[in-house]
């Protein structure tokens, strides 16, 4: 049973890395607007071929 | 075959044409030409939106609201109006990113607002606002100041403390499982001395976070000295914590930090649904007050500017344009008009102006424009002045206690004495030890801990408060719903709250021979088509209820506007002219004392010889008598409180028939009838939209505005109603008293689990895994009782 001094540490540890992760998303504002988000996920990919034809424009931002 | 248009969606209103206007069709345009055209095919309309019809009104200057962030980047944060979905948001960024000097543009949909960042000039905001407005949306900026309210009432405390909890309780269970299956003898005294260790560790740094705001707020109440459910809370949280860690230092078999923390974590949950439902009635309200946006421009050294209203000072000219909000109190110095007061003091007929006239701030300037000389500034105005009668009348108001905390008043000092009892009994008579009979004691207090009570209020209300917000009714605090049960007498304001609050078209009469003769219906058809066609060029109230009062197609005509007089026109070669008596140059003489009676706003048309004449009234919402026949069979006794003259409230209280009525009422008069009503002891439900309802909402027991009222009515009332019907009210009322009802229902079942519990835990049966199971059944119990709710309403 001597095996849990170090197996409990580590479950903690994980665990508070988890925590910890959310607890940055938070303050980094991903929660703020969750119905954008939601929805903004379905138009990136809607976006794919327009985007690969204004990467052939002159004034696209990529290739600045 | 008329269409809809391409781009805004409204009617073409000319046959085989894509485009309602020239707006459109070039917003169209500029879409196809970069490549967006998409946007069409994704899009939802929502028809409560604002159309994205673009307006060729003068724009906004965003120059003082942009932030210079000094490495030559500036950046802006603007209200978007005519969001519909999120193709829209797909669209606004997309058309942003690709302007060369964006550098950032990202909008929020929840609340409808958007970030921009560029780099180069401070002027450039300007340019890449205009594109979006271009393509017919309209951007407002805003007050930052009610975002940061918003954000310091409604912070993320309870979700990082909720996150913290659910780490410690899924952690612990971990430990009480293996505590809970195998007996010490198994896993021998040195292991599970070593898990007590590892859950105290987990427990006392999560209680210490996670449980602040339980003993913040039993703090609070016993300062305040109304001690309600968190201070046995509190109490509970705290004697399981310190007598497990007793007992754990001692090498004792049971110890009760997994259901310290896990009450925490149940409670953390109710706490916040409950927040999250109120934030998202807060925030739509707050949309509200900043859509109608307070700014004013003002003229310095000839230039004009437009400022906050904070920022407006005493003896600035004010400029206001035709349909625009008067941002200060002030003095007309040039120009004369209409402007339309009836939110400030109830009065539906436009009031005319001259110069030299005073006028407050809220006013809506109808005609010409008009420049002001400012003579108060925002702290001394009107409106401050109202806004603090209404804080003052707040202050007065006693103190509610909730149900829960009604229960609470009694359960817990009797949940304390029966604790006390127990550990007497152990101690003294049976003599078992006073660690053990602390044990048994503190088994008591955990397993009667008011955790189902907790959440049997929070959950009901989480429930009610989403479901109105779905029907466009903005719940702000829980407390109203409890209070509407109690309401025995409803006061309505009249404009605004049982009347439309604007005239619309009520009869048309041909004048022959000195007499009203009624039309046809064909000449009616002809007569209304041309008033309209004039009146869509003019922003007068008068005008928007021609417009409204037909919906065919309209003529196209050359209109010339004769600006606080009329519109004129010319139709198959004979002159045609719509507004006053004198600009129509009407020959025939009727008695229009009749209609005065009746409190008509009168307009005339001449078209040809043929003479005309408008009637309109500010008309009754269309449920309003149905609404108080409603709340009359309810038993509630109706008064109509008002600020308008005598006889147009008389005429309203005749149509719906209330019996009390009250007309030219100043707001304090208003605020002080209701708080002498209040003496003697009735509750009240007021209803009104005005700022000078303001104070008396104020002062009700419950106040229900609406979202198209004065800014400081809908932050005072509890309840805000969106749209133009009453009926509402009676759902609200209707759903609270189910929803008292439910509340009920789930602290009697939280109550009965409870004294079932008891004689166990006061026997000392009660073992770390009965109470966690005890605790976490009965909250169960709770929750899916209150997923009634929406049965009921189905």
């Amino acid at each position: 049973m001597s095996v849990l001094i170090f197996l409990i540490p580590i479950t903690l540890f994980l665990g508070l890395v988890g925590v910890m992760a959310f607890l940055w998303s938070l303050k980094s504002k991903q929660y703020d607007d969750l119905e954008g988000s939601s929805n903004r996920i379905l138009f990136d990919d809607e976006d794919e071929d327009e985007d690969d034809e204004s990467h052939t424009k002159p004034h696209s931002k990529h290739e600045k | 075959m008329i269409k809809a248009c391409l781009h805004c969606g409204n009617d073409t209103q000319k046959i085989a044409e894509d485009f309602c206007c020239l707006g459109c069709s070039s917003a169209y345009k500029i879409i196809n030409k970069l490549g967006f055209k998409n946007y069409y095919n994704l899009r939802l309309i929502d028809p409560k939106e604002r159309k994205i019809k673009p307006e060729i009104e003068e724009k906004i200057d965003l120059n003082e609201f942009v932030f210079d962030q000094k490495n030559g980047h500036f950046s802006i944060s603007l209200m978007v109006q005519g969001i519909h979905c999120a193709a829209c948001v797909w669209l606004i960024e997309s058309i942003l990113k690709k302007q060369e000097n964006v550098v950032k543009a990202r909008i929020n949909l929840s609340r409808k607002s958007l970030f921009l960042e560029w780099v180069g000039e401070k002027e450039d905001g300007n340019k890449i606002a205009a594109i979006i407005c271009d393509i017919g949306y309209k951007l407002l900026p805003f007050d930052e100041e009610i975002i940061k309210a918003e954000s310091k009432k409604y912070d993320d405390t309870i979700l990082k403390a909720l996150a913290v909890a659910a780490f410690g309780a899924g952690n612990i269970m971990f430990f009480s499982i293996i505590l809970w299956v195998y007996g010490p003898q198994t896993i021998g005294a040195n292991t599970r001395n070593l898990l007590h260790f590892f859950s105290a560790l987990i427990a006392i740094p999560v209680v210490i976070y996670s449980a602040r705001p339980f003993f913040l707020s039993a703090f609070r109440s016993i300062k305040s000295g109304y001690p309600n459910m968190d201070l046995a809370i509190a109490i509970a949280i705290f004697l399981a914590i310190a007598v497990s860690l007793l007992e754990s230092l001692r090498g004792q078999e049971y110890v009760y930090f997994d259901s310290a923390v896990m009450l925490i974590f149940f409670l953390l949950i109710g706490r916040y649904l409950d927040m999250k439902a109120r934030k998202k009635a807060f925030s739509i309200a707050s949309e509200f007050t900043m859509l109608s946006a307070s700014f004013g421009r003002v003229e310095i050294d000839g230039k004009t500017k437009i400022l906050p209203v904070k920022d407006i000072k005493k003896d600035m000219i004010l400029i206001v344009a035709a349909g625009e909000k008067i941002a200060a109190d002030g003095v007309v110095i040039e120009g004369e008009g209409e402007v339309d007061a009836s939110l400030i003091n109830g009065e539906t007929l436009p009031k005319k102006i001259t110069v030299g006239a005073q006028v407050f701030s809220g006013m809506i300037n109808l005609e010409l424009p008009l420049r002001i000389r400012v003579t108060k500034t925002a702290q001394n105005s009107l409106l401050a002045e109202i806004i603090r009668l209404s804080e003052e009348v707040e202050n007065k108001k006693n103190h509610y206690i909730r149900i829960a905390d009604r229960l609470s008043k009694i359960y817990t000092p009797a949940v304390h004495a029966i604790a006390f009892a127990t550990f007497s009994l152990w101690c003294f008579y049976l003599h078992a030890g006073w660690e053990s009979a602390l044990m048994k004691a503190t088994a008591v207090l955990i397993i009667t801990c008011p955790c189902a009570l907790a959440l049997a209020v929070p959950i009901v209300q989480t429930i009610v408060i989403s479901n109105f917000i779905k029907r466009g009714i903005l719940v702000k605090s829980g407390e109203a719903l409890e209070k509407l049960r109690e309401i025995d007498v409803v006061i309505f304001d009249k404009t605004g709250s049982l009347t439309v609050g604007k005239p619309s078209l009520t009869e048309v009469f041909l004048l022959q021979n000195n007499q009203k003769i009624s039309l046809n219906n064909e000449q009616k058809e002809l007569y209304l088509k041309l008033a309209a066609s004039l009146a869509v060029k003019s922003k007068h109230p008068i005008s928007a209820a021609l417009s409204k009062s037909y919906d065919g197609a309209l003529e196209e005509l050359q209109i010339f506007e004769n600006k606080g007089f009329g519109l004129e026109s010319v139709y198959q070669s004979k002159l045609l002219k719509l507004g006053r008596k004198g600009f129509c140059d009407i020959k025939n003489d009727v008695n229009l004392n009749s209609f005065e009676d009746e409190n008509y706003i009168t307009s005339f048309m001449k078209f040809g010889e043929d003479e005309l004449v408008f009637l309109f009234s500010d008309q009754l919402k269309e449920d309003s008598k149905l609404v108080v026949e409603q709340l009359k069979s309810l038993g509630k006794k109706i008064i109509l409180l008002s600020g308008d003259v005598e006889k147009s409230v008389k005429i309203i209280a005749k149509k719906i028939a209330i019996s009390e009525f009250y007309f030219e009422q100043t707001p304090t008069s208003k605020a002080e009838f209701l708080q002498n009503l209040k003496s003697q002891n009735h509750k009240i439900l007021m209803i009104g939209d005005g700022l000078n309802d303001a104070p008396s909402l104020a002062a009700a027991d419950v106040s229900i505005s609406f979202s198209d009222g004065s800014d400081i009515s809908q932050n005072i009332a509890d309840i805000i109603i969106q749209g133009q019907k009453l009926a509402p009210v009676i759902s609200v009322i209707n759903s609270s008293q189910r929803a008292i009802h439910l509340m009920k229902q789930n602290l009697l079942i939280a109550l009965i689990y409870n004294l079932i519990a008891l004689p166990f835990a006061v026997a000392g049966f009660v073992v770390p895994l009965v109470a966690a199971f005890a605790m976490s059944s009965s909250s169960l119990l709770v929750l899916f009782n209150s997923l009634r709710i929406n049965k009921c309403q189905a």
